[in-house]
């Protein structure tokens, strides 16, 4: 049993940290109040490789793996930058890229890896659609195959990054009397015909990300974008998990980690009834919940990562568990900075109340809470 | 990084669960409503049953994660029998084992690692409890011999103890680092009284008393480490192993809690169906398995980073000890409500784990002084100069 990060890796951590400190975090209080995404922002991320982190170099990535990976996410959040362009980054590189990267076959992998890995293309997956969220199987999206193309007809929403996309991965069924085995993934191109995205939604966090419904009227899908075989949408969906669950919540780490700094610092300077508030037991107590949730959420989230590194397949029950946790509690222990804060806590300026709205997507993106209580509980029973 | 338990550590789990189910697991009931005599008998059966099976030793060794692999196993079975080990070979035995002189740990370590003598360790007392700067027990030097006054109250394993360490003041006047000392007190001893056992809430079979000492006399031989004022920073350091095992307790009555609802959960039907099925029942079991889960991996982080002796450790301990008491208690909480009427009757097993949780928050350690020490590290961290 081992806990420890090598050297090499703790170096990379911290200089992720320094650069989303100094030239990220800067913008990201103006682009959390506009709710508008920042493409230097998107730049810069694809000039420090972290957009193409996981892909191999051979494509145009870095190569890392689940650990580094987690990192790197770790150390974005840590520096402060906000949950929108954050989400931006999972959405693109976890969700999208590293579906082809591990379903695509080598000409889909040429054409879309390195433009995804710079930051050139945008990218985004769809999955849910208005009616169908946590009963995911059910969706509705059809797709037909005809001659040298499928034709997809459906509706998307909640989809991250779709309205700046070029590069969509869709899930929709050829035949809905095969339930699961129906669903097969595809790869559409902003210039296909019969592919729009809606207006922008606003949300209550995560704001500098542009999040929007993805339309499907026809549209002409050439039969070499099928990516990963038809009546494989299911198993890939659900593969994706590995990543939902480990890269992409571990900034939620790292921004609890800037939340606990600040809320400790505020507590040194902020003085009531003749001293620091930090005397007091009630703030005390909130940044202890804190410490306690950032040293549980990083044994969660690192265990899957780690083991992933290892080759083993995940265990969809310890899956569960993290993002049921990590999001739980992760939005209890942010409202609590916003407690210790007091009044200033309420305003935008201070970065707790961002921290706070931004972590409830936790408890609902990428699968509810009650769902992950219900996977644990199909388990338990069984 | 690997999260992943060594296959030495696999196998201790393995054989100290089957040890555990087969020979303490089975009593646990009993134990817990047995009068004195039947609940002394059985609890020294237990300690001596442990000896075989190489977990008092285990106690007594430096594989902490072993201890808490193994400990988890034990609490599952038999929470009250995992305290009276641990206040024995952990809070007793590490303590002589770490800080006795040779002559010490000869007299005591190997009857201790055998159960054929148990150790009692104390330091509470009615004005003493997370503020021991309020102690009144005195140690007089006098011609030779150390004098003992004044009463410990809440002494696990006092009504079986063959031998006491007991925290008293030196010297009062240069404080608790200074001014104390940790002093080797056999059951003989003139002016040591034991009072009857006392009632406590849960984990009665881990027998508790006072300990009254009038004009007590012991041996200049019974200082610990012949190191006069050293006994609380030698207490403190024997804390950090047994806040470790407090973390185990948790785990083990949540998981026993865990076990025990998800068994109903199967086969308990109302509405034409197994209650585990509908989410008022399921979303508990889960949160049940969640808690457990991060709880175990904190745990065995915190013994990992004793081992290495990483300056996170005592953070990252007392973190795992707040978490897995405090998630006993929720625990058991839920797993009353999944049995419904019938866990509110003595004689279902989660009504009495629902009285032996509650006393992890508190012992060694309370959740509040756990939250000052966690919020005290980080706020002398993270301030501006």
């Amino acid at each position: 049993m081992d806990f420890s990060i090598s050297e090499e890796q703790r170096m990379f951590q911290e200089s992720v940290y320094r650069f989303a400190k100094n030239q990220i975090a800067p913008l990201s209080e103006e682009a959390d109040l506009k709710g508008e995404f920042n493409f230097e922002i998107w730049q810069k991320f694809g000039e420090m490789g972290l957009l193409g982190l996981p892909v191999p170099e051979s494509y145009g990535g870095s190569g890392a793996d689940f650990v580094t990976c987690c990192l790197a996410g770790e150390a974005v959040g840590h520096a402060g930058v906000d949950g929108g362009h954050i989400l931006a980054w999972g959405a693109h590189t976890y969700l999208c890229a590293a579906n082809i990267l591990q379903h695509g076959t080598e000409a889909q992998k040429e054409r879309y890896l390195p433009k995804l890995c710079t930051g050139e293309w945008i990218g985004c997956m769809g999955l849910t659609e208005p009616g169908c969220g946590s009963d995911a199987a059910a969706l509705t999206t059809t797709a037909v195959c005809r001659g040298d193309r499928y034709i997809l007809s459906g509706s998307k929403t909640f989809i991250t990054n779709a309205p700046l996309a070029q590069v969509f991965v869709i899930f929709a069924t050829l035949d809905k009397e095969k339930k699961h085995k129906g669903i097969t993934t595809f790869i559409v191109e902003r210039d296909f015909p019969g592919i729009s995205t809606g207006k922008p939604m606003h949300k209550m966090g995560c704001r500098a990300s542009a999040t929007s419904e993805v339309f499907l009227d026809e549209c002409e899908v050439p039969i070499e974008n099928c990516l990963g075989g038809e009546g494989n949408g299911w198993l890939i969906a659900l593969g994706g998990v590995e990543w939902d669950r480990s890269t992409l919540i571990a900034p939620f780490l790292g921004g609890h980690t800037f939340m606990l700094e600040n809320c400790a610092r505020y507590a040194n300077q902020r003085r009531a009834f003749n001293r620091p508030i930090r005397e007091f037991q009630s703030i005390q107590n909130r940044i202890a919940d804190m410490k306690v949730y950032i040293e549980a959420a990083r044994l969660a989230i690192y265990r899957i990562a780690a083991s992933k590194d290892s080759g083993v397949a995940l265990n969809p029950l310890t899956a569960a568990v993290n993002k049921m946790y990590v999001g739980d509690r992760g939005f209890e222990t942010a409202s609590e900075g916003v407690d210790l804060f007091g009044g200033y806590g309420y305003i935008h300026e201070y970065p707790v109340e961002r921290i706070m709205r931004d972590a409830k997507l936790g408890q609902l993106g990428g699968g509810t809470s009650d769902i992950m209580r219900m996977i644990v509980a199909r388990f338990l029973m069984m | 990084m690997d999260y992943e338990l060594s296959e030495g550590h696999k196998r201790l789990q393995a054989e100290m669960g089957a040890f555990c189910r087969e020979k303490i697991a089975p009593g646990a009931a009993l134990l817990d409503v047995a009068p004195f005599e039947e609940a002394a008998a059985r609890m020294k059966a237990n300690l001596k049953a442990l000896a075989s099976a190489g977990y008092l030793p285990l106690c007594l060794g430096t594989d902490l994660l072993g201890r808490s692999v193994a400990g988890e196993e034990l609490a599952r079975a038999c929470p009250a029998t995992f305290l009276a080990a641990t206040s024995s070979a952990i809070l007793f035995g590490r303590s002589v084992k770490r800080f006795g002189t040779e002559a010490q740990q000869e007299r005591y370590l190997p009857s201790i690692a055998a159960g054929d003598a148990i150790g009692a360790f104390a330091c509470t007392e009615a004005e003493a409890g997370s503020d021991l700067g309020g102690m009144a027990v005195t140690a007089e030097k006098r011609d030779g011999r150390w004098i003992l006054n004044g009463e410990k109250d809440l002494v696990t394993n006092a009504p079986i103890a063959d031998a006491f360490l007991i925290l008293a003041w030196t010297d009062r006047n240069t404080g608790l680092e200074k001014g104390t000392g940790f002093f080797l007190v056999p059951r003989s001893a003139e002016g040591l009284t034991i009072e009857k056992p006392s009632e406590t809430m849960g984990l009665r079979g881990a027998l508790t008393s006072s300990v009254r000492f009038s004009n007590c006399a012991i041996g200049e031989e019974a200082l610990l480490g012949e190191a006069a004022g050293a006994g609380y920073n030698q207490m403190a350091a024997v804390m950090e192993e047994v806040k470790l095992a407090v973390a185990a307790l948790g785990i083990g009555i949540g998981v026993a809690c865990m076990e025990e609802s998800t068994r109903h959960g199967k086969t308990k039907k109302a509405f034409g169906k197994p209650i585990g099925l509908f989410e008022g029942v399921g979303a508990k079991l889960a949160i049940m398995f969640t808690l457990n889960d991060l709880g175990r991996m904190m745990t065995h982080k915190a013994a990992w980073a004793m081992e290495q002796k990483d300056p996170e450790s005592a953070v990252l301990n007392s973190c795992a000890k707040l978490f897995t008491s405090e998630a006993a208690g929720r625990i058991a909480d839920l797993a009353i409500q999944v049995h419904g009427g019938h866990g509110y009757l003595k004689g279902t097993a989660v009504e009495r784990l629902y009285r032996d949780a509650r006393f992890a928050a508190i012992a060694y350690g309370t959740s509040e002084m756990q939250r000052a020490f966690i919020a005290k590290e980080s706020l002398d961290r993270f301030r501006d100069a």
